[in-house]
């Protein structure tokens, strides 16, 4: 048996799973665009929403972090930068290099809010199907001349379908250097050119066989896609989300 | 009726190595055959040309009177293929969804795609799994799910590669069980194989492979006794002189 990656779809009887997939990708919209205006309590409360939601469907946030724990790396690094690159009085200097308070703020707000698009990634890709995914895309994009919406949406439901797969083999590769020891080199640009040309060789491999396997059941962008109907449940939702934002970006 | 006809069929990598080297065979409608050969004969390979996942360099594959090169999609209606490894042939999100993927391919009715894929798993015996995740199931599972997956599509022939691989006992009485029963059901079968015993005893016809070429062709009865010759292990019961044993009985 397999362990899930936090990217994977869960399937569950819960109001989230229920909401049509079209409203879904309109909140991530919404709620993206309210995090670039909002505060740091703001973009602070919407984010325990979001965690909420993830625990209710019975992610453990510990794996999440667990599974993410390189990005937390590059989370840092741009904390750094803009903690020590943003003006105002300066209380540490840590190689000639000033901290502010103002910095602080402004890291921690931009580290925040990436935070918060991606446990809506998650969410997203935890409560909905790729067939729903794909009709909601293929929706959006039917009006549009000069793109083909069957085509984009096979494409994303391809690079969600791999998103998993990428995981899952991140983890194999890092348990078998584990397993021979890894942690004795030192070095941290030896470990990852160790980690990452492996990885990146087993992910296309990877990728060739399921495509192989997709092709062998006549996958193409022309087939019987999901039916999506919205709901009453899906408006109240919205009027909701749009609520929250309004009043955590003009009170708090 | 032959339902499958190849005429030295040659398939040549972009590196040079010639991986198959002027196969001749044909297939009957009904007839279950295992190819046997070491690793790197090209049984996978030669599979791989049954429905257009991969083209010759030399010679025809036809399926049902068509060349697969002409119309591979028909090709890939006609012959379904189970993979050695059921975790890269499984697609869908739940083990529903996952059995449903073939008919959506084929642009079937709503309807008409519960119907399949309610039939496959219940073939299958997995129906009481179809909420299930597909990535949690076991080893025998997966690939009785794998071949829900093709069976829902409704081929004539089906092809396994492998089938056995890294199932424990239980799982591959399981396996070899469905693949007899589809058999029963009038599917015609073709199995790839290193390992023989645990399938030899139902087939119709043996062909050995080596180095790309097929080296025997016969009865099982006639020719297992050279596969030692070829880096086949002979079964236990074929070499004590036992005849067939399958491992069902």
């Amino acid at each position: 048996m397999a362990e899930l990656t936090s990217f994977s779809y869960r399937p569950r009887i819960s109001l989230i799973h229920k909401i049509d997939a079209r409203f879904k990708l309109l909140f991530i919209v919404i709620i993206g665009f309210l995090s670039l205006k909002a505060s740091l309590p703001s973009v602070l409360l919407l984010s325990v929403f979001v965690v909420y939601g993830l625990v209710r469907i019975g992610i453990s946030i510990w794996q999440v972090v667990r599974d993410l724990y390189i990005f937390i790396f590059f989370l840092a690094f741009v904390f750094a930068i803009r903690a020590f690159s943003a003006g105002g009085a300066v209380f540490i200097t840590i190689f000639e290099m000033g901290l502010t308070y103002e910095g602080l703020i402004e890291g921690s707000l931009v580290c925040l809010r990436i935070i918060l698009m991606i446990l809506l990634g998650l969410l997203f890709t935890s409560t909905t199907r790729i067939a729903e995914v794909k009709a909601a895309i293929d929706w959006i994009f039917k009006p549009l001349p000069f793109i083909s919406g069957s085509r984009v949406s096979t494409m994303t439901g391809l690079m969600m379908r791999f998103i998993p797969v990428i995981l899952e083999q991140a983890r194999e590769t890092a348990s078998a250097q584990k397993a021979r020891s890894i942690e004795n080199r030192k070095n941290p640009v030896y470990r990852m050119v160790k980690f990452s040309v492996p990885l990146i060789e087993r992910i296309f491999y990877n990728a060739g066989r399921i495509s192989m396997a997709m092709e062998a059941r006549c996958y193409s962008d022309m087939r019987t896609g999901q039916k999506l109907s919205s709901t009453m449940n899906d408006w109240i939702t919205l009027i909701v989300i749009l609520l929250i934002g309004i009043i955590s970006v003009l009170f708090l | 009726m032959n339902i499958i006809e190849i005429k030295e069929l040659s398939h040549m990598f972009s590196n040079g190595t010639l991986v198959l080297d002027k196969i001749d065979f044909s297939v009957k409608k009904g007839e279950f055959i295992v190819i046997a050969g070491p690793n790197g004969s090209g049984k996978t390979t030669l599979l791989r040309h049954l429905n257009g996942l991969l083209f010759p360099t030399g010679g025809t594959v036809m399926v049902d009177g068509v060349s697969v090169s002409e119309d591979p999609v028909r090709a890939r209606r006609i012959v379904g293929m189970v993979f050695q490894d059921s975790d890269t042939q499984i697609i869908g999100e739940t083990v529903r969804e996952d059995v449903a993927f073939g008919p959506e391919n084929l642009c079937l009715g709503r309807k008409e795609i519960e119907q399949r894929t309610s039939e496959a798993l219940r073939i299958t015996g997995l129906t009481c799994m179809v909420d299930s995740r597909p990535h949690l199931l076991s080893g025998g599972e997966k690939r009785r799910l794998a071949i829900a997956g093709v069976l829902a599509m409704k081929p004539d022939v089906l092809t396994f590669d492998e089938p056995f691989s890294n199932l424990d006992y239980p799982g591959t009485r399981q396996v070899l069980k469905q693949i007899i029963e589809l058999h029963k059901s009038g599917c015609t079968i073709i199995i790839t194989t290193h390992d023989l015993e645990k399938v030899i005893a139902h087939a119709d016809r043996l062909i050995i492979m080596k180095d790309g070429k097929i080296v025997r062709a016969g009865f099982p009865e006639q020719i297992i006794s050279d596969a030692e010759l070829f880096g086949i292990k002979e079964p236990y019961f074929s070499r004590m002189g036992l005849g067939m044993i399958s491992w069902l009985s």
